[in-house]
């Protein structure tokens, strides 16, 4: 049987993950059990490969549960059991690590609003975040990879000097030779695997707590919908070495300071990928609408960091543009009259 | 608040500086350019005159225009000084504030000297700037335009503080509402930027910096080239026509004053 989920064994409800109490918690009973102490059945149960067309029936009603062929947890769209898709966990699919919600539904809710009420060129109607249509915990897929990277920088750089003498100024040009290795490791660089998320939200939505990070369980799925990832760590290496490179010619500059120019002849960067681990990390998705416009905010599930992009109010765009010129106009022509000395003007 | 900012701000652009203090002065004229080189016509006299007559008003101080062009001129700084002895202008008070302009065709000299609050506002190095910016205007011959240059300068050069650089591009309106307008719309951008939350990890986020570092490092020096360039020199004010001395002096008469001369 492909399908988990968790009954309380007191009272037979279903029991989710609590982000409060990091427990497998029945709202009906009250009952809390500690994660580590219940046997994970992805441990115990190996899934033989089977067609893509499957269909998952919900164990508490038998209805059949719809899905998307990437969610590997979801709720029973009828009875609203948490349901875990195993076999969409296994094998390849199975995640080495995952950081648990630790704000709840209610914490994100209150954290978003106050986010909306913090947005200064927002406008007022969208500020009291009275229009939150849906607000989904999601585990997104990342891979984070560990890579070492050696470098070798050849460059020709300058020093200049200027002196007078007499009638005469001289400009001093010294010439190097520069050359540099360097060894630079980054460890757990994320990217998000989902073909459904924004990259850019979710580059926007690091950094994430990574002591927080555990091994994966079942249990911590229970009550979130969570994906399995579209793209293998192979499909995204391209990616992450875009995103390390600009961190290793940062690296690079600040180690040729102290130079009026710098011209790299050649800059060699050798890449090894020492490791990938698929995880699970937390991220709340709220669905906002604003002036029949919808809206899509992501919030960390760990810091509350909230990132998207808001409606802007061309009213507050240019009273904050007239307000800050008009002040700033006003000191600069009080300090000069009085610099000058004479009147006002 | 934002709106009434608003308001104020496009108040204070609306109304022409000029217009403020400018509406009293053409009340009584009095003569303050003697063209007996006859270099203007009469409608280049009124005017000027007139201009002279209402921002010297503003500034208190009478300021003169002389053109002489006659075989008996003599010395430019002594017909100025002789001149004032003799004719006792001032705003005040006969011998009392004025600028004087004297425009010597005969030997092409010309001469600039304040009389007392004149004289403190405007020191040889104002005048001498004065000087520099009307000298061409007199070499080309457009007499009109460099009196009114002279009488335009003179009246907001009075209207700084000494010691402050009446020229210095931040003491223009235009100048400082151009930053104040790039001010406000650089903050505005970064604000509608950072609304939709910006990325806070940077290269260091992710580096282990235990094991990360410059393995190995060469600076090699190559060559050193120098060139060299000619300092301009600015061409001193005194340089080429210091006849009576360049700056200012004192009177027969024992009035003091400060002033600039030169060629055109």
């Amino acid at each position: 049987m492909p399908i988990i989920e968790y009954k309380c064994p007191n009272c037979g409800s279903g029991m989710v993950f609590d982000a409060d109490t990091g427990m497998l918690s029945c709202y009906s009973c009250g009952r809390k059990d500690n994660i580590e102490q219940i046997p994970d059945p992805l441990t115990k149960h190996v899934f033989s490969e089977e067609d893509e067309a499957r269909e998952y029936h919900c164990n508490s009603c038998g209805a059949v549960i719809m899905t998307e062929a990437e969610t590997s947890a979801t709720s029973c769209s009828f009875c609203g059991s948490a349901v875990v898709l195993s076999d969409r966990l296994t094998g390849e699919l199975a995640p080495v690590k995952i950081i648990p919600f630790s704000i709840s539904k209610e914490q994100a809710m209150k954290a978003f609003r106050k986010w909306c009420g913090k947005g200064l060129v927002t406008p007022s109607g969208f500020m009291t975040a009275d229009r939150i249509k849906g607000i989904t915990g999601l585990y997104v897929p990342f891979w984070l990879y560990d890579l070492h990277n050696d470098v070798e920088v050849y460059a020709r750089a300058t020093k200049v000097s200027t002196y007078r003498s007499g009638d005469y100024e001289y400009t001093k040009t010294d010439y190097y030779d520069l050359y540099r290795e360097i060894c630079l490791d980054y460890v757990k660089v994320p990217i998000d695997a989902s073909e459904k998320m924004n990259d850019e939200l979710m580059d926007k939505l690091e950094p994430f707590p990574y002591d927080k990070l555990e091994s994966f369980k079942t249990p911590y799925l229970a009550g979130y919908i969570a994906e399995k990832y579209s793209y293998n760590d192979e499909e995204l290496y391209p990616r992450v070495k875009d995103k390390i490179d600009k961190y290793i010619y940062s690296y690079i500059n600040s180690t040729v300071s102290g130079y009026a120019t710098v011209n790299y002849t050649d800059v060699d960067i050798d890449t090894e990928l020492e490791r990938a681990d698929y995880v699970l990390l937390p991220v709340w998705m709220v669905q906002y609408d604003y002036n029949k416009r919808k809206y899509t905010f992501a919030m960390n599930g760990q810091t509350g960091k909230v990132v998207g992009k808001p409606p802007i109010s061309k009213m507050k765009v240019a009273g904050w543009f007239a307000g800050i010129s008009g002040i700033s106009f006003l000191t600069l022509h009080l300090v000069s009259s009085w610099i000058i000395g004479g009147g006002f003007w | 608040m934002i709106l009434a900012v608003l308001f104020f701000f496009v108040m204070m652009l609306a109304v022409p500086m000029d217009m403020i203090a400018g509406e009293a002065a053409a009340t009584k004229e009095k003569q303050l350019i003697f063209d007996t080189a006859e270099l203007l016509n009469q409608q280049e006299y009124d005017e000027l005159n007139a201009l002279a007559n209402q921002y010297g008003a503003e500034r208190e101080t009478d300021m003169m225009i002389m053109t002489i062009n006659s075989p008996e001129a003599y010395d430019v700084k002594k017909m100025t000084q002789d001149f004032y002895d003799d004719y006792a202008p001032g705003y005040d008070k006969p011998h009392g504030n004025a600028v004087i302009l004297m425009l010597d065709m005969t030997h092409r000299d010309v001469y600039l000297a304040g009389f007392y609050k004149a004289k403190t506002y405007l020191d040889d190095e104002r005048f001498d700037k004065i000087r520099d910016k009307i000298t061409p205007d007199l070499t080309s011959g457009d007499y009109k335009l460099a009196f009114q240059k002279y009488i335009q300068t003179a009246h907001k050069y009075m209207g700084f503080r000494l010691g402050v650089n009446p020229d210095n591009i931040f003491f223009n309106t235009w100048v400082q509402l151009g930053i104040a307008l790039a001010l406000g719309g650089g903050i505005v951008t970064l604000m509608v930027r950072r609304s939709g939350g910006r990325i806070t990890v940077n290269s260091r986020t992710y580096e282990d910096a235990s094991t990360s570092g410059v393995v190995d490092y060469e600076d090699t020096y190559l060559h050193t080239s120098t060139t060299k360039r000619k300092i301009e020199r600015s061409s001193s004010s005194s340089s080429g026509s210091s006849g009576g001395g360049g700056g200012g002096g004192t009177t027969s008469g024992g009035h003091s004053h400060s002033g600039s001369r030169g060629s055109f």
